[in-house]
């Protein structure tokens, strides 16, 4: 049995500003979009990384086909987050995201962007507004697509992991009344374990 | 150091910068140009300072450029844009006039919001000149390209060869269960092509293959998948079409093969094909099916005489 990564009320702490945060994001994220945004109740889960495509079942179900966008994010804590998109939705994103269905030829390469674009943006709201109840102010990566419709599974193998145990958190996002999904899972670095916990605490003894 | 030369030193190092900066306000007027955007736009910061970015460059694409920095603003995050999505934004000239075969720079966009007091005051956009690493990138994608055809023709003839024609006769045959389109496959064979390299050597007989291809390939019908099978043997998928149209494509391709001796150095060379045409039917299981019963006609071509085409339903 290994130790757990966080102790109860460092996990508690880290859910309560999880949720404060994807709040805070799911109201900014409405008011750029003029859509009713849907986040899910966090959830937390702290892995080792063979147990990685199991916590990503439990995560996304049965779909296993994906676009996937990764970010960096970067202040004392460092991680990626990769946002996975279910992309049988597209065609409702055009206009929700301001592209001009008239000049924007609806070509592989634009549809790439409008996903890129909004995982951009997913990431953006999501990490930085959780961060924010930590005091801290992240960096971005310009984000990056490592795949189209790619099988989970085969993307994140655990052999291929230079890692043994990550923080992930994970956060459903949905458009009300609109059948588009993502999921955002954020990855915190391996290096940023003690950081991200003495943070967490630091935010306890404050209580 | 004094804070004024410190801000001094800041001036100079984001005008000298190799890439470019420029900040625009609320109201998307313009409030820094950099050297670089002054040189690639053309456009000096005494014209563009306190106008409208989008009024003094009406290519850009403004309802989603917009969207874009009201993001920024908004969540007070970084925005994007790669060259890979949208190779530009500015049609700016690149430094390979004479050698990139491209038309405008490749870009990659950083939208940073510049916060003062907690609220974002302005956007600063950062623009990479990344056209060398999207040459790269361009150069890479033709060679896989040019790698991925070369990996389906036939090194002999250039025809496709057996595996990928195999590849699409299964992808039609699957296609076929679906959409009930009928189609039909031709087995063709090169008659006596044994004596022809006993009596005239392989280079004659490898020309002969190749210039049978030739006039083969030449009388299908557009759409038409046609490679090379092995050996003497050649193949072709002709998609939608009944076999009483692929049998009328035979006997012509019989036809025209024989109409002209192939001519070799001095030698001159007779050649013929016979043919075995078999159509897509409910009898028919899986694509092997439909090779033999193709492989079974053009038995009996070869069995009444060669320089024919006989169908699987006789």
């Amino acid at each position: 049995m290994h130790e757990p990564l966080l102790n109860e009320d460092q996990r508690d702490a880290l859910q309560e500003i999880a949720n404060i945060g994807m709040g805070l994001a799911g109201a900014r994220l409405a008011t750029l979009l003029g859509e009713f945004i849907q986040l899910s109740i966090p959830s937390i889960t702290p892995v080792r990384v063979d147990d990685l495509p199991g916590v990503l079942s439990n995560f996304v179900g049965n779909q296993d086909r994906f676009t996937v966008v990764r970010q960096a994010f970067t202040c004392d804590v460092r991680g990626e987050a990769l946002v996975l998109l279910g992309d049988d939705a597209v065609p409702e994103l055009w206009e929700l995201m301001g592209y001009d269905p008239e000049l924007d030829a609806r070509s592989a390469a634009s549809e790439q962007e409008v996903l890129i674009d909004l995982s951009n943006l997913i990431t953006g709201a999501c990490l930085s507004c959780m961060f924010e109840q930590l005091g801290r102010s992240l960096t971005f990566s310009p984000p990056t697509l490592m795949g189209r419709r790619v099988s989970l599974h085969n993307l994140l193998r655990p052999e291929a992991m230079a890692w043994e145990t990550s923080l992930l958190v994970e956060v459903k996002f949905s458009i009300e009344n609109r059948t588009f999904c993502a999921h955002l899972v954020m990855f915190t670095g391996e290096d940023s374990l003690t950081t991200l916990k003495s943070a967490l605490d630091e935010l306890l003894e404050c209580m | 150091m004094s804070p004024g030369f410190e801000s001094t030193l800041a001036d100079l190092i984001v005008d000298n910068m190799g890439v470019g900066v420029f900040v625009v306000d609320p109201a998307y007027n313009v409030i820094r140009w950099n050297r670089f955007m002054h040189n690639r736009s053309g456009r000096s910061p005494g014209e563009v300072l306190g106008n409208n970015l989008f009024e003094m460059f009406p290519e850009l694409p403004r309802s989603w450029l917009t969207k874009k920095f009201e993001s920024v603003y908004l969540l007070k995050n970084s925005a994007f844009t790669s060259w890979q999505n949208r190779p530009y934004l500015f049609r700016f000239l690149h430094d390979r006039p004479i050698t990139g075969g491209i038309d405008y720079m490749r870009q990659d966009c950083t939208f940073m919001p510049l916060i003062e007091g907690g609220e974002v005051i302005g956007v600063c956009v950062i623009l990479f000149d990344v056209t060398q690493a999207a040459m790269i990138s361009y150069e890479r994608e033709a060679a896989l390209a040019a790698l991925s055809e070369s990996s389906r023709r036939d090194g002999l003839t250039d025809v496709f060869n057996r595996h990928y024609l195999e590849e699409r006769l299964s992808e039609a045959f699957n296609q076929w269960t679906r959409s009930g389109d009928d189609f039909c496959l031709l087995m063709i064979d090169l008659d006596h092509f044994k004596q022809i390299n006993d009596e005239f050597g392989h280079l004659v007989g490898d020309a002969v293959l190749r210039i049978a291809a030739v006039r083969i390939g030449e009388l299908l019908p557009p759409g038409s998948i046609f490679g090379r099978y092995g050996g003497e043997e050649f193949a072709a998928v002709l998609p939608s079409t009944l076999l009483d149209d692929a049998m009328e494509i035979a006997r012509e391709v019989c036809r025209a093969v024989t109409l002209e001796p192939v001519q070799c150095g001095d030698s001159q060379v007779k050649i013929s094909v016979s043919i075995g045409a078999a159509q897509t039917s409910s009898a028919i299981k899986q694509y092997e099916m439909l090779i033999k019963q193709a492989d079974g006609a053009l038995y009996l071509a070869k069995s009444r005489g060669r320089n024919r085409a006989v169908s699987a339903a006789d």
